[in-house]
């Protein structure tokens, strides 16, 4: 049973040759090097104390020639997704979407749920021109902050060791990752598409939802969607 | 565009139905005037684009501010959570339906039920791998509960539920040794606090190169870091991420 279980496995991770680039850079074949392609995703408080909550997504990226980058698609809708009561089900959605150089922002209770989505349209949040090499932000009415354009890629990951970590062939880096002092980021000098938007807690209200450490949090997921 | 066309169609309808209206009233007015559009009427009428203008009229002034057409239905080709869930733990198989892009259009409330199992046997296969390497038999080297005391089964429910969790009124760590899941940070090293959890066993250094015969070289393969840290700029100010480069 185990030896058919570890042929099973080496079928599996004998992949077809797709380069898989983390944390979730082309991730699958359909996305993978298109506009669509959501490259990472960061939630945080941005700083000590503070009464907001930060959201990152990050699309595309030029850290391999062949992915698609630097156009915002206006085919694409972008959401984040909140869920505020535990049951991983959008009680909130932020959505951000391209119209002749701005990205408009949309926020509101979730109404399509599942995987097709329309835009807010009534429920605008503000909107911001797209930058260039220097940020434009813009503060809406509400208190939300609001950007988009290119930016360097935080993400740091020596993404080819680990693809020789994951080969099966037996040769291959069979000692795991290398030390610090041969390692490579390989994101390094890369960048991607940025979409960030700062939000007053109170705008997004309270939660019930507890993480596994039993502190309250917001459960936050961020989908692409292309116009049908 | 639209909503205003449609607008202007509305509105024109209420001018004729006021004008039908005061026909009806038989006040003299002569119908044939009705029915010639002229380019100063005040309607959108005739062939005409806007009021008063577009087609045999002079040009609409297009530059007008128009709401955007937002209009449609997007339908989903992408999902991110936590970092690197679907492209670690999903695996795809040649000839078969690709597993990545299921889990792409699959909402978070069904993915337990349609991902863990898979993602347990994927994080079994990689420590099968390491022991083969290792030269091993992969009967032995089997995922050990983590740091976090969690069971193979626990840690693949935990993951397959690809969501990621922000507290608003605790500080934001991924896992800082005590506390976690309560956001990730731009500066959060997440591939090695992944690492830990999956191959770092009980005491969170399982596999670290380890020199097990003190010959001054590693026997252990390093799998709790990749050895890489952050090299982008973060900024103090919103958005906090950096000019390109």
């Amino acid at each position: 049973m185990k030896k058919s279980k570890l042929l099973l496995g080496m079928a599996a991770l004998a992949v077809t040759g797709v380069v898989l680039v983390a944390a979730d850079h082309l991730d699958a074949p359909s996305s993978g090097g298109t506009t669509a392609d959501i490259a990472d995703f960061f939630a945080f408080e941005p700083e000590t104390g503070s009464a907001n909550t930060t959201f990152v997504v990050d699309l595309q990226s030029n850290v391999l020639p062949d992915l698609a980058y630097g156009t915002f698609d206006e085919d694409i809708l972008t959401e984040i997704n909140i869920d505020t009561d535990g049951d991983l089900v959008e009680d909130l959605v932020i959505q951000a979407i391209p119209r002749d150089g701005r990205m408009y922002f949309f926020y509101g209770e979730a109404a399509d749920l599942g995987l097709n989505s329309q835009v807010l349209v009534n429920a605008p949040l503000g909107d911001v021109a797209i930058s260039a090499e220097t940020a434009t932000v813009e503060t809406t009415d509400s208190g939300a902050r609001i950007f988009a354009g290119p930016r360097q890629d935080p993400f740091f990951f020596d993404f080819f060791q680990f693809n020789a970590v994951i080969n099966p062939d037996p040769e291959s880096a069979p000692l795991g990752f290398l030390p610090p002092s041969e390692a490579e980021n390989t994101f390094a000098g890369a960048n991607t598409m940025s979409i960030v938007v700062e939000m007053p807690n109170a705008m997004l209200g309270t939660t019930t939802a507890l993480n596994a450490f039993n502190i309250p949090v917001y459960n936050t997921w961020v989908t692409t969607n292309r116009k049908q | 565009m639209r909503l205003y066309n449609l607008k202007y169609i509305f509105l024109s309808g209420m001018l004729l139905f006021a004008v039908a209206s005061c026909n009806n009233d038989d006040n003299g007015m002569d119908p044939e005037q009705i029915a010639m559009p002229t380019c100063d009427d005040g309607i959108m009428n005739g062939d005409e684009t806007g009021v008063d203008c577009g087609g045999t009229c002079a040009p609409c002034d297009d530059g007008e501010a128009m709401a955007p057409d937002f209009s449609g239905t997007y339908a989903q080709v992408d999902h991110m959570g936590r970092p690197g869930i679907n492209t670690v733990l999903s695996a795809d198989m040649e000839g078969m339906p690709s597993v990545k892009d299921a889990f792409n259009v699959t909402v978070p409330s069904q993915m337990v039920a349609e991902f863990q199992a898979g993602f347990e046997a994927r994080l079994e296969q990689y420590h099968d791998v390491y022991a083969i390497k290792l030269g091993l038999d992969p009967a032995d080297v089997n995922y050990q509960n983590n740091i976090l005391n969690l069971d193979a089964t626990t840690l693949t429910t935990v993951l397959a539920a690809d969501v990621l969790q922000v507290a608003p009124d605790e500080v934001t760590t991924y896992y800082n040794g005590t506390v976690g899941l309560t956001g990730r940070a731009l500066t959060d090293d997440v591939i090695d606090i992944s690492l830990i959890l999956l191959f770092g066993g009980e005491t969170g250094d399982r596999f670290s190169g380890q020199d097990t015969d003190n010959d001054g070289m590693a026997d252990l393969p390093r799998l709790t870091s990749d050895g890489v840290s952050l090299t982008a700029t973060i900024d103090a100010e919103f958005p906090y991420v950096s000019n390109p480069q």
